[in-house]
Protein backbone atom coordinates (compact mmCIF):
# COMPACT_ATOMS: atom_id res chain seq x y z
CA UNK A 1 0.00 0.00 0.00
CA UNK A 2 1.01 3.41 -0.32
CA UNK A 3 0.13 6.37 1.19
CA UNK A 4 -0.85 9.08 -1.21
CA UNK A 5 -2.08 13.23 0.24
CA UNK A 6 -3.62 15.54 -2.38
CA UNK A 7 -5.37 18.39 -2.35
CA UNK A 8 -8.81 17.81 -3.69
CA UNK A 9 -11.08 21.07 -4.73
CA UNK A 10 -9.32 22.84 -1.84
CA UNK A 11 -9.18 20.24 0.86
CA UNK A 12 -6.26 17.85 1.62
CA UNK A 13 -7.48 14.00 1.51
CA UNK A 14 -5.12 11.13 2.75
CA UNK A 15 -5.55 7.27 1.67
CA UNK A 16 -3.58 4.64 1.62
CA UNK A 17 -4.31 2.59 -1.43
CA UNK A 18 -2.60 -0.12 -3.79
CA UNK A 19 0.16 1.31 -6.20
CA UNK A 20 -1.67 0.40 -8.99
CA UNK A 21 -4.77 2.39 -8.29
CA UNK A 22 -5.87 4.85 -10.91
CA UNK A 23 -6.46 8.76 -10.00
CA UNK A 24 -10.28 7.60 -10.96
CA UNK A 25 -10.88 5.07 -8.63
CA UNK A 26 -9.18 6.98 -5.58
CA UNK A 27 -11.44 9.89 -6.12
CA UNK A 28 -14.70 7.38 -6.37
CA UNK A 29 -13.79 4.76 -4.17
CA UNK A 30 -11.62 6.56 -1.30
CA UNK A 31 -12.65 9.81 -1.66
CA UNK A 32 -16.48 9.28 -2.75
CA UNK A 33 -16.43 11.67 -5.51
CA UNK A 34 -18.18 10.26 -8.51
CA UNK A 35 -19.00 13.18 -10.40
CA UNK A 36 -15.99 12.04 -12.44
CA UNK A 37 -17.59 8.54 -14.44
CA UNK A 38 -15.41 5.63 -15.22
CA UNK A 39 -16.59 5.16 -19.11
CA UNK A 40 -13.84 3.20 -21.39
CA UNK A 41 -10.96 3.38 -18.90
CA UNK A 42 -8.64 3.58 -21.66
CA UNK A 43 -7.77 7.55 -22.61
CA UNK A 44 -10.78 7.47 -25.12
CA UNK A 45 -14.13 8.87 -23.49
CA UNK A 46 -13.35 11.74 -21.53
CA UNK A 47 -15.67 10.98 -18.70
CA UNK A 48 -13.33 10.80 -16.22
CA UNK A 49 -11.93 14.04 -17.33
CA UNK A 50 -10.56 15.94 -13.89
CA UNK A 51 -8.27 19.18 -13.55
CA UNK A 52 -4.71 18.38 -12.02
CA UNK A 53 -2.37 21.14 -11.52
CA UNK A 54 -4.21 23.03 -13.99
CA UNK A 55 -4.70 21.45 -16.81
CA UNK A 56 -6.85 18.23 -17.80
CA UNK A 57 -6.25 15.03 -17.70
CA UNK A 58 -8.30 11.64 -18.12
CA UNK A 59 -8.03 10.71 -14.45
CA UNK A 60 -8.42 6.88 -15.26
CA UNK A 61 -4.55 7.16 -17.09
CA UNK A 62 -3.11 8.30 -13.86
CA UNK A 63 -1.97 6.34 -11.12
CA UNK A 64 -2.71 7.66 -7.63
CA UNK A 65 0.90 7.79 -6.45
CA UNK A 66 1.38 9.84 -9.76
CA UNK A 67 -1.23 12.80 -8.37
CA UNK A 68 0.15 12.80 -5.06
CA UNK A 69 1.03 16.22 -3.77
CA UNK A 70 -0.86 17.86 -6.60
CA UNK A 71 -3.94 19.80 -6.65
CA UNK A 72 -7.17 18.46 -8.08
CA UNK A 73 -9.85 19.60 -9.33
CA UNK A 74 -13.18 17.49 -9.87
CA UNK A 75 -16.67 18.48 -10.54
CA UNK A 76 -17.65 18.69 -7.26
CA UNK A 77 -15.46 21.58 -6.75
CA UNK A 78 -17.51 24.45 -8.83
CA UNK A 79 -20.61 24.14 -7.26
CA UNK A 80 -22.04 25.56 -3.76
CA UNK A 81 -24.82 24.95 -2.23
CA UNK A 82 -26.14 28.11 -2.79
CA UNK A 83 -24.87 28.50 -6.65
CA UNK A 84 -23.95 26.39 -9.73
CA UNK A 85 -20.84 27.71 -11.38
CA UNK A 86 -21.58 30.09 -14.53
CA UNK A 87 -20.18 26.89 -16.87
CA UNK A 88 -23.06 24.39 -14.87
CA UNK A 89 -25.77 27.01 -15.19
CA UNK A 90 -25.23 27.72 -18.96
CA UNK A 91 -25.11 24.03 -19.79
CA UNK A 92 -28.67 23.52 -17.68
CA UNK A 93 -30.13 26.48 -19.63
CA UNK A 94 -29.11 25.59 -22.86
CA UNK A 95 -30.30 22.24 -21.93
CA UNK A 96 -26.67 21.16 -23.02
CA UNK A 97 -27.24 17.85 -21.75
CA UNK A 98 -29.69 14.95 -22.11
CA UNK A 99 -28.12 11.49 -19.90
CA UNK A 100 -25.67 13.65 -18.64
CA UNK A 101 -22.92 11.01 -18.04
CA UNK A 102 -20.40 12.75 -20.15
CA UNK A 103 -21.11 16.06 -18.27
CA UNK A 104 -18.40 16.19 -15.34
CA UNK A 105 -15.84 15.51 -17.83
CA UNK A 106 -16.70 17.81 -20.65
CA UNK A 107 -17.86 21.12 -17.90
CA UNK A 108 -14.14 20.09 -16.71
CA UNK A 109 -12.73 20.58 -19.98
CA UNK A 110 -14.83 23.57 -20.70
CA UNK A 111 -13.55 25.06 -17.07
CA UNK A 112 -9.92 24.78 -17.87
CA UNK A 113 -10.22 25.95 -21.16
CA UNK A 114 -11.77 29.31 -20.05
CA UNK A 115 -9.57 29.45 -17.33
CA UNK A 116 -6.86 29.85 -20.24
CA UNK A 117 -8.96 31.12 -23.01
CA UNK A 118 -11.80 33.57 -21.54
CA UNK A 119 -12.81 34.49 -25.55
CA UNK A 120 -12.45 30.92 -27.41
CA UNK A 121 -13.65 30.62 -31.14
CA UNK A 122 -16.03 27.97 -32.16
CA UNK A 123 -13.24 25.65 -33.40
CA UNK A 124 -11.16 26.24 -30.21
CA UNK A 125 -14.32 25.29 -28.28
CA UNK A 126 -14.51 22.24 -30.41
CA UNK A 127 -10.56 21.26 -30.15
CA UNK A 128 -10.83 21.75 -26.18
CA UNK A 129 -13.73 19.14 -26.25
CA UNK A 130 -12.31 16.40 -29.12
CA UNK A 131 -11.67 13.87 -25.60
CA UNK A 132 -15.08 13.89 -24.23
CA UNK A 133 -17.09 11.87 -26.21
CA UNK A 134 -21.23 12.80 -25.84
CA UNK A 135 -23.42 9.66 -27.32
CA UNK A 136 -26.40 11.71 -26.95
CA UNK A 137 -26.20 15.49 -27.70
CA UNK A 138 -24.25 16.36 -31.24
CA UNK A 139 -22.31 18.75 -28.88
CA UNK A 140 -24.06 21.64 -30.17
CA UNK A 141 -25.52 22.93 -27.37
CA UNK A 142 -22.60 22.72 -24.98
CA UNK A 143 -20.71 24.62 -27.69
CA UNK A 144 -23.81 27.42 -27.74
CA UNK A 145 -23.56 27.27 -23.82
CA UNK A 146 -19.15 27.76 -23.46
CA UNK A 147 -20.17 30.57 -25.64
CA UNK A 148 -22.54 31.94 -23.33
CA UNK A 149 -20.30 31.52 -20.05
CA UNK A 150 -17.39 33.69 -22.32
CA UNK A 151 -19.83 36.30 -23.77
CA UNK A 152 -20.80 36.71 -20.24
CA UNK A 153 -25.02 35.73 -21.05
CA UNK A 154 -25.36 33.61 -18.61
CA UNK A 155 -25.21 35.81 -15.43
CA UNK A 156 -28.57 36.95 -16.85
CA UNK A 157 -31.85 35.52 -15.06
CA UNK A 158 -33.43 32.63 -16.38
CA UNK A 159 -36.15 33.91 -18.53
CA UNK A 160 -35.30 37.61 -18.92
CA UNK A 161 -32.55 36.44 -22.17
CA UNK A 162 -34.97 35.57 -24.91
CA UNK B 1 -4.92 -4.14 -13.38
CA UNK B 2 -2.26 -6.52 -11.74
CA UNK B 3 -0.49 -5.42 -8.44
CA UNK B 4 2.88 -3.57 -8.99
CA UNK B 5 5.12 -1.76 -6.90
CA UNK B 6 5.74 1.73 -8.16
CA UNK B 7 9.22 3.82 -7.40
CA UNK B 8 9.52 7.45 -7.64
CA UNK B 9 12.80 8.60 -9.21
CA UNK B 10 14.39 11.90 -8.59
CA UNK B 11 16.51 12.36 -11.29
CA UNK B 12 17.80 10.63 -14.35
CA UNK B 13 20.11 8.68 -12.55
CA UNK B 14 18.12 7.63 -9.88
CA UNK B 15 15.88 6.85 -12.80
CA UNK B 16 18.61 4.35 -14.16
CA UNK B 17 19.85 2.82 -10.46
CA UNK B 18 16.25 1.83 -9.82
CA UNK B 19 15.88 0.06 -13.24
CA UNK B 20 19.14 -1.74 -13.22
CA UNK B 21 18.20 -2.63 -9.55
CA UNK B 22 15.08 -4.45 -10.59
CA UNK B 23 15.90 -5.11 -13.68
CA UNK B 24 17.68 -8.01 -12.93
CA UNK B 25 14.82 -10.10 -10.83
CA UNK B 26 11.59 -8.39 -11.88
CA UNK B 27 9.80 -7.16 -15.05
CA UNK B 28 10.19 -3.40 -14.89
CA UNK B 29 8.39 -0.57 -16.73
CA UNK B 30 9.09 3.00 -17.33
CA UNK B 31 5.93 5.53 -16.59
CA UNK B 32 6.12 8.70 -18.27
CA UNK B 33 2.75 10.43 -19.08
CA UNK B 34 0.95 6.69 -18.84
CA UNK B 35 -1.40 7.28 -21.78
CA UNK B 36 -0.15 4.17 -23.53
CA UNK B 37 1.41 2.40 -20.87
CA UNK B 38 -2.00 2.55 -18.46
CA UNK B 39 -4.16 1.21 -21.45
CA UNK B 40 -1.61 -1.36 -21.93
CA UNK B 41 -1.02 -2.72 -18.19
CA UNK B 42 -5.12 -2.79 -18.20
CA UNK B 43 -4.95 -5.68 -21.08
CA UNK B 44 -1.90 -6.95 -20.04
CA UNK B 45 -1.42 -10.52 -20.00
CA UNK B 46 -0.06 -12.19 -16.76
CA UNK B 47 3.41 -12.51 -18.61
CA UNK B 48 3.68 -9.55 -20.05
CA UNK B 49 2.43 -7.39 -16.82
CA UNK B 50 5.32 -5.74 -15.17
CA UNK B 51 5.67 -6.23 -11.07
CA UNK B 52 7.95 -2.84 -10.73
CA UNK B 53 7.03 0.44 -12.30
CA UNK B 54 9.89 3.12 -12.15
CA UNK B 55 7.57 6.87 -12.23
CA UNK B 56 9.61 9.33 -13.86
CA UNK B 57 6.63 11.68 -14.69
CA UNK B 58 8.45 13.78 -11.72
CA UNK B 59 11.97 14.23 -12.78
CA UNK B 60 12.65 18.11 -13.83
CA UNK B 61 16.25 17.30 -15.30
CA UNK B 62 13.90 15.95 -18.63
CA UNK B 63 11.69 18.81 -19.60
CA UNK B 64 14.35 21.29 -20.67
CA UNK B 65 13.38 22.53 -24.63
CA UNK B 66 16.70 24.76 -25.61
CA UNK B 67 18.96 25.25 -28.15
CA UNK B 68 22.73 23.93 -27.13
CA UNK B 69 25.57 23.34 -29.00
CA UNK B 70 24.94 20.44 -30.76
CA UNK B 71 20.94 21.74 -31.60
CA UNK B 72 17.68 21.82 -30.15
CA UNK B 73 17.66 19.65 -27.25
CA UNK B 74 13.98 18.62 -26.24
CA UNK B 75 13.68 16.24 -23.10
CA UNK B 76 11.66 13.36 -22.85
CA UNK B 77 9.17 14.44 -20.47
CA UNK B 78 8.55 17.36 -22.81
CA UNK B 79 4.59 17.08 -23.04
CA UNK B 80 2.88 17.57 -26.44
CA UNK B 81 0.95 20.63 -24.68
CA UNK B 82 4.47 22.01 -24.06
CA UNK B 83 5.91 21.42 -27.98
CA UNK B 84 2.60 23.19 -29.13
CA UNK B 85 3.02 26.12 -26.56
CA UNK B 86 6.84 26.21 -27.04
CA UNK B 87 7.89 29.93 -28.80
CA UNK B 88 10.99 28.30 -29.78
CA UNK B 89 9.36 25.00 -31.57
CA UNK B 90 6.32 27.19 -33.07
CA UNK B 91 9.48 29.66 -34.63
CA UNK B 92 11.48 27.13 -36.08
CA UNK B 93 9.37 23.97 -36.51
CA UNK B 94 5.77 24.44 -36.88
CA UNK B 95 5.57 21.11 -38.55
CA UNK B 96 6.07 19.59 -34.68
CA UNK B 97 3.27 21.82 -33.28
CA UNK B 98 1.41 20.60 -36.18
CA UNK B 99 2.34 16.85 -35.13
CA UNK B 100 1.64 17.20 -31.34
CA UNK B 101 -1.87 18.69 -31.95
CA UNK B 102 -2.85 15.62 -34.07
CA UNK B 103 -2.13 13.51 -31.15
CA UNK B 104 -5.21 12.57 -29.48
CA UNK B 105 -7.15 15.16 -27.80
CA UNK B 106 -6.52 18.28 -24.93
CA UNK B 107 -6.18 15.42 -22.11
CA UNK B 108 -3.76 13.38 -23.89
CA UNK B 109 -1.40 15.78 -24.88
CA UNK B 110 -0.94 17.13 -21.79
CA UNK B 111 -0.16 13.90 -19.85
CA UNK B 112 1.71 12.64 -22.92
CA UNK B 113 5.07 13.28 -23.30
CA UNK B 114 7.43 12.90 -26.32
CA UNK B 115 9.65 10.24 -24.96
CA UNK B 116 6.60 8.36 -24.42
CA UNK B 117 5.40 8.64 -28.05
CA UNK B 118 8.84 8.01 -29.83
CA UNK B 119 9.35 4.82 -27.34
CA UNK B 120 5.82 3.47 -27.92
CA UNK B 121 7.29 3.33 -31.76
CA UNK B 122 3.63 2.29 -33.10
CA UNK B 123 4.25 2.45 -36.99
CA UNK B 124 1.99 5.44 -36.78
CA UNK B 125 3.97 7.17 -34.00
CA UNK B 126 2.82 10.91 -35.19
CA UNK B 127 6.20 12.72 -33.66
CA UNK B 128 8.10 10.25 -36.05
CA UNK B 129 7.98 11.67 -39.72
CA UNK B 130 8.88 15.10 -38.57
CA UNK B 131 11.71 14.32 -36.08
CA UNK B 132 13.51 11.87 -38.73
CA UNK B 133 12.97 14.15 -41.59
CA UNK B 134 15.28 16.72 -39.40
CA UNK B 135 17.56 14.01 -38.97
CA UNK B 136 16.94 13.89 -35.27
CA UNK B 137 18.97 11.96 -32.65
CA UNK B 138 18.05 10.66 -29.42
CA UNK B 139 20.50 10.17 -26.32
CA UNK B 140 19.55 7.57 -24.22
CA UNK B 141 21.56 6.73 -20.65
CA UNK B 142 21.98 3.28 -19.25
CA UNK B 143 24.01 1.71 -16.59
CA UNK B 144 26.97 1.80 -18.83
CA UNK B 145 26.58 5.92 -19.75
CA UNK B 146 25.19 7.45 -22.61
CA UNK B 147 25.06 6.66 -26.42
CA UNK B 148 23.24 8.44 -29.28
CA UNK B 149 21.86 7.29 -32.00
CA UNK B 150 19.80 8.70 -35.17
CA UNK B 151 16.01 8.52 -34.41
CA UNK B 152 15.61 6.28 -37.68
CA UNK B 153 17.89 3.84 -36.23
CA UNK B 154 16.15 4.02 -32.89
CA UNK B 155 12.84 2.77 -34.39
CA UNK B 156 13.14 -1.32 -34.73
CA UNK B 157 9.84 -2.16 -35.94
CA UNK B 158 6.33 -2.37 -34.72
CA UNK B 159 6.75 -0.96 -30.79
CA UNK B 160 10.44 -1.78 -30.82
CA UNK B 161 13.18 0.18 -30.18
CA UNK B 162 17.02 -0.44 -29.87
CA UNK B 163 16.36 0.83 -26.22
CA UNK B 164 17.31 -1.95 -23.47
CA UNK B 165 15.01 -2.39 -20.43
CA UNK B 166 17.42 -1.16 -18.08
CA UNK B 167 18.00 1.98 -20.27
CA UNK B 168 15.99 5.76 -20.50
CA UNK B 169 15.46 7.97 -23.24
CA UNK B 170 16.84 11.55 -22.21
CA UNK B 171 16.62 14.20 -24.96
CA UNK B 172 15.58 14.50 -28.48
CA UNK B 173 17.91 16.69 -30.31
CA UNK B 174 17.13 17.84 -33.69
CA UNK B 175 20.95 18.91 -35.32
CA UNK B 176 22.52 22.07 -35.78
CA UNK B 177 22.41 21.69 -39.52
CA UNK B 178 18.72 21.04 -39.50
CA UNK B 179 17.84 24.30 -37.33
CA UNK B 180 14.94 26.49 -39.02
CA UNK B 181 14.60 23.76 -42.15
CA UNK B 182 11.23 24.28 -43.84
CA UNK B 183 9.91 21.05 -42.75
CA UNK B 184 5.97 20.13 -42.95
CA UNK B 185 3.90 17.53 -41.38
CA UNK B 186 0.50 16.16 -42.97
CA UNK B 187 -1.22 13.27 -41.06
CA UNK B 188 -4.69 11.54 -42.49
CA UNK B 189 -7.04 10.24 -40.32
CA UNK B 190 -10.54 8.78 -40.34
CA UNK B 191 -11.85 12.00 -38.13
CA UNK B 192 -10.25 15.39 -37.25
CA UNK B 193 -10.35 14.27 -33.58
CA UNK B 194 -8.31 11.91 -31.35
CA UNK B 195 -7.91 9.10 -34.76
CA UNK B 196 -4.88 7.43 -35.75
CA UNK B 197 -2.85 8.10 -38.59
CA UNK B 198 -3.69 6.17 -41.67
CA UNK B 199 -0.85 7.79 -43.38
CA UNK B 200 1.32 10.42 -42.19
CA UNK B 201 4.15 12.25 -43.70
CA UNK B 202 6.94 15.02 -43.42
CA UNK B 203 8.82 16.80 -45.78
CA UNK B 204 11.68 18.77 -45.33
CA UNK B 205 14.41 20.70 -47.35
CA UNK B 206 16.68 23.37 -47.80
CA UNK B 207 16.22 25.78 -50.92
CA UNK B 208 19.64 26.76 -52.96
CA UNK B 209 18.37 30.30 -53.88
CA UNK B 210 20.98 30.60 -56.89
CA UNK B 211 19.78 27.98 -58.59
CA UNK B 212 16.07 27.44 -56.78
CA UNK B 213 16.31 23.88 -56.27
CA UNK B 214 16.25 21.08 -53.63
CA UNK B 215 19.14 20.84 -50.91
CA UNK B 216 19.16 17.94 -48.77
CA UNK B 217 15.54 16.80 -49.30
CA UNK B 218 13.89 14.27 -46.49
CA UNK B 219 10.65 12.60 -46.68
CA UNK B 220 9.63 10.35 -43.98
CA UNK B 221 6.49 8.07 -43.57
CA UNK B 222 4.67 7.09 -41.13
CA UNK B 223 1.76 4.21 -40.36
CA UNK B 224 3.07 2.60 -43.87
CA UNK B 225 6.11 0.74 -43.02
CA UNK B 226 7.01 -1.55 -39.81
CA UNK B 227 8.64 1.62 -38.75
CA UNK B 228 8.86 4.77 -39.89
CA UNK B 229 11.06 5.59 -42.96
CA UNK B 230 12.87 7.68 -45.36
CA UNK B 231 11.18 7.64 -48.80
CA UNK B 232 14.99 7.18 -50.25
CA UNK B 233 14.12 7.05 -53.68
CA UNK B 234 11.90 10.15 -53.80
CA UNK B 235 14.80 11.81 -51.81
CA UNK B 236 17.51 10.76 -54.48
CA UNK B 237 15.35 11.78 -57.07
CA UNK B 238 14.93 15.72 -55.63
CA UNK B 239 18.20 16.20 -54.39
CA UNK B 240 20.01 19.05 -56.53
CA UNK B 241 16.82 19.14 -58.96
CA UNK B 242 14.92 22.61 -59.19
CA UNK B 243 11.72 23.13 -57.08
CA UNK B 244 8.83 22.85 -59.53
CA UNK B 245 5.61 21.45 -59.22
CA UNK B 246 6.13 18.12 -61.61
CA UNK B 247 9.43 17.24 -59.23
CA UNK B 248 6.68 17.20 -56.62
CA UNK B 249 4.37 15.30 -57.86
CA UNK B 250 7.15 12.74 -58.99
CA UNK B 251 8.12 12.89 -55.58
CA UNK B 252 4.74 11.62 -54.27
CA UNK B 253 4.82 9.03 -56.67
CA UNK B 254 8.32 7.74 -56.24
CA UNK B 255 7.89 7.95 -52.53
CA UNK B 256 4.82 5.04 -52.97
CA UNK B 257 7.64 2.77 -53.71
CA UNK B 258 9.38 3.22 -50.66
CA UNK B 259 6.29 2.40 -48.56
CA UNK B 260 5.00 -1.72 -47.70
CA UNK B 261 1.38 -0.11 -46.29
CA UNK B 262 -0.63 -3.19 -44.93
CA UNK B 263 -4.40 -3.37 -44.82
CA UNK B 264 -6.06 -3.61 -41.70
CA UNK B 265 -9.58 -2.84 -40.58
CA UNK B 266 -8.72 1.67 -40.81
CA UNK B 267 -7.53 1.33 -44.37
CA UNK B 268 -6.43 -0.90 -47.16
CA UNK B 269 -2.85 -0.69 -48.35
CA UNK B 270 -4.18 0.47 -52.08
CA UNK B 271 -5.73 3.73 -50.47
CA UNK B 272 -2.81 3.90 -48.34
CA UNK B 273 -0.59 4.11 -51.38
CA UNK B 274 -2.53 6.97 -52.74
CA UNK B 275 -2.56 9.11 -49.71
CA UNK B 276 1.31 8.80 -49.69
CA UNK B 277 2.01 9.80 -52.98
CA UNK B 278 -1.13 12.64 -52.22
CA UNK B 279 0.32 13.92 -48.90
CA UNK B 280 4.16 13.34 -50.19
CA UNK B 281 2.98 16.29 -52.89
CA UNK B 282 1.46 17.99 -50.47
CA UNK B 283 3.91 17.93 -47.57
CA UNK B 284 6.69 19.51 -50.22
CA UNK B 285 4.60 22.44 -51.28
CA UNK B 286 3.66 23.14 -47.37
CA UNK B 287 7.81 23.24 -46.63
CA UNK B 288 8.26 25.46 -50.19
CA UNK B 289 5.92 27.92 -49.18
CA UNK B 290 7.20 27.92 -45.32
CA UNK B 291 10.84 28.14 -47.31
CA UNK B 292 9.12 30.99 -49.16
CA UNK B 293 8.10 32.61 -46.42
CA UNK B 294 10.78 32.59 -44.66
CA UNK B 295 12.82 34.08 -47.13
CA UNK B 296 10.54 37.48 -47.31
CA UNK B 297 11.07 38.06 -43.61
CA UNK B 298 14.61 38.48 -44.21
C1 LIG C 1 -6.97 8.47 -26.38
C2 LIG C 1 -5.58 8.40 -26.91
C3 LIG C 1 -5.28 8.92 -28.14
C4 LIG C 1 -3.99 8.85 -28.66
N1 LIG C 1 -3.75 9.37 -29.88
C5 LIG C 1 -2.51 9.33 -30.40
C6 LIG C 1 -2.24 9.89 -31.68
O1 LIG C 1 -3.13 10.43 -32.34
N2 LIG C 1 -0.98 9.80 -32.17
C7 LIG C 1 0.02 9.21 -31.47
O2 LIG C 1 1.15 9.17 -31.97
N3 LIG C 1 -0.19 8.67 -30.23
C8 LIG C 1 -1.42 8.72 -29.70
N4 LIG C 1 -1.67 8.17 -28.46
C9 LIG C 1 -0.59 7.49 -27.77
C10 LIG C 1 0.09 8.24 -26.62
O3 LIG C 1 -0.71 9.22 -26.06
C11 LIG C 1 1.40 8.89 -27.01
O4 LIG C 1 2.24 7.94 -27.59
C12 LIG C 1 2.11 9.53 -25.80
O5 LIG C 1 3.03 10.47 -26.27
C13 LIG C 1 2.82 8.54 -24.92
O6 LIG C 1 3.56 9.25 -23.94
P1 LIG C 1 3.43 8.93 -22.39
O7 LIG C 1 4.34 9.88 -21.70
O8 LIG C 1 2.03 8.93 -21.97
O9 LIG C 1 4.02 7.47 -22.36
P2 LIG C 1 3.87 6.29 -21.29
O10 LIG C 1 2.55 5.67 -21.43
O11 LIG C 1 4.27 6.76 -19.94
O12 LIG C 1 5.00 5.33 -21.84
C14 LIG C 1 4.90 4.72 -23.10
C15 LIG C 1 6.02 3.69 -23.26
O13 LIG C 1 7.28 4.33 -23.31
C16 LIG C 1 8.09 3.95 -22.22
N5 LIG C 1 8.77 5.19 -21.83
C17 LIG C 1 8.18 6.42 -21.69
N6 LIG C 1 9.10 7.36 -21.46
C18 LIG C 1 10.30 6.75 -21.46
C19 LIG C 1 11.64 7.20 -21.29
N7 LIG C 1 11.94 8.50 -21.11
N8 LIG C 1 12.65 6.29 -21.33
C20 LIG C 1 12.36 4.98 -21.54
N9 LIG C 1 11.12 4.49 -21.72
C21 LIG C 1 10.10 5.36 -21.69
C22 LIG C 1 7.17 3.31 -21.21
O14 LIG C 1 7.82 2.32 -20.48
C23 LIG C 1 6.10 2.72 -22.10
O15 LIG C 1 6.53 1.49 -22.60
C24 LIG C 1 -2.96 8.23 -27.91
C25 LIG C 1 -3.26 7.72 -26.65
C26 LIG C 1 -4.54 7.80 -26.14
C27 LIG C 1 -4.83 7.24 -24.79
S1 LIG D 1 -12.84 6.52 -18.61
FE1 LIG D 1 -11.08 7.71 -18.76
S2 LIG D 1 -11.14 8.38 -20.80
FE2 LIG D 1 -12.80 7.00 -20.74
S1 LIG E 1 -25.47 13.59 -22.58
FE1 LIG E 1 -25.45 11.45 -22.74
S2 LIG E 1 -23.38 11.06 -23.25
FE2 LIG E 1 -23.47 13.17 -23.32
Amino acid sequence: MTKVTLNVNGETRTASVPPEMTLLRLLREEFGLTGAKLGCDVGDCGACTVIVDGKTVNSCLMLAPQADGRDVLTVEGLATMERLHPIQKAFEEKGSLQCGFCGPGVIMSAKALLDENPDPSVLEIRDALAGNLCRCTGYSKMIEAIQDVARGDNRQPVGESA
Amino acid sequence: MRAFDVFTAKDSRHAVALLAEHAATSKVKVLAGGTDLLADLKFASASHAPDVVVDISRIEDLRSIAVTGDGLSIGALVTHTEIMRSPLIRDMFPAMVNAAHTIGAVQTRNLGTLGGNLVTAVPSVDSGPTLVALDALVTVLGPAGRRQMPLAEFFVGPRKTALKPDELLLEILIPTTSLGKPTCFLKFGLRKGQALALVNVAASFWVDRARNAFVAPRIALGAVAPKVVHASTAEAYLEGRAIAPEAMVEAGRLAVGDAKPISDFRASAEYRRDLVAVLTRRALEGAYELAKAKQSEK
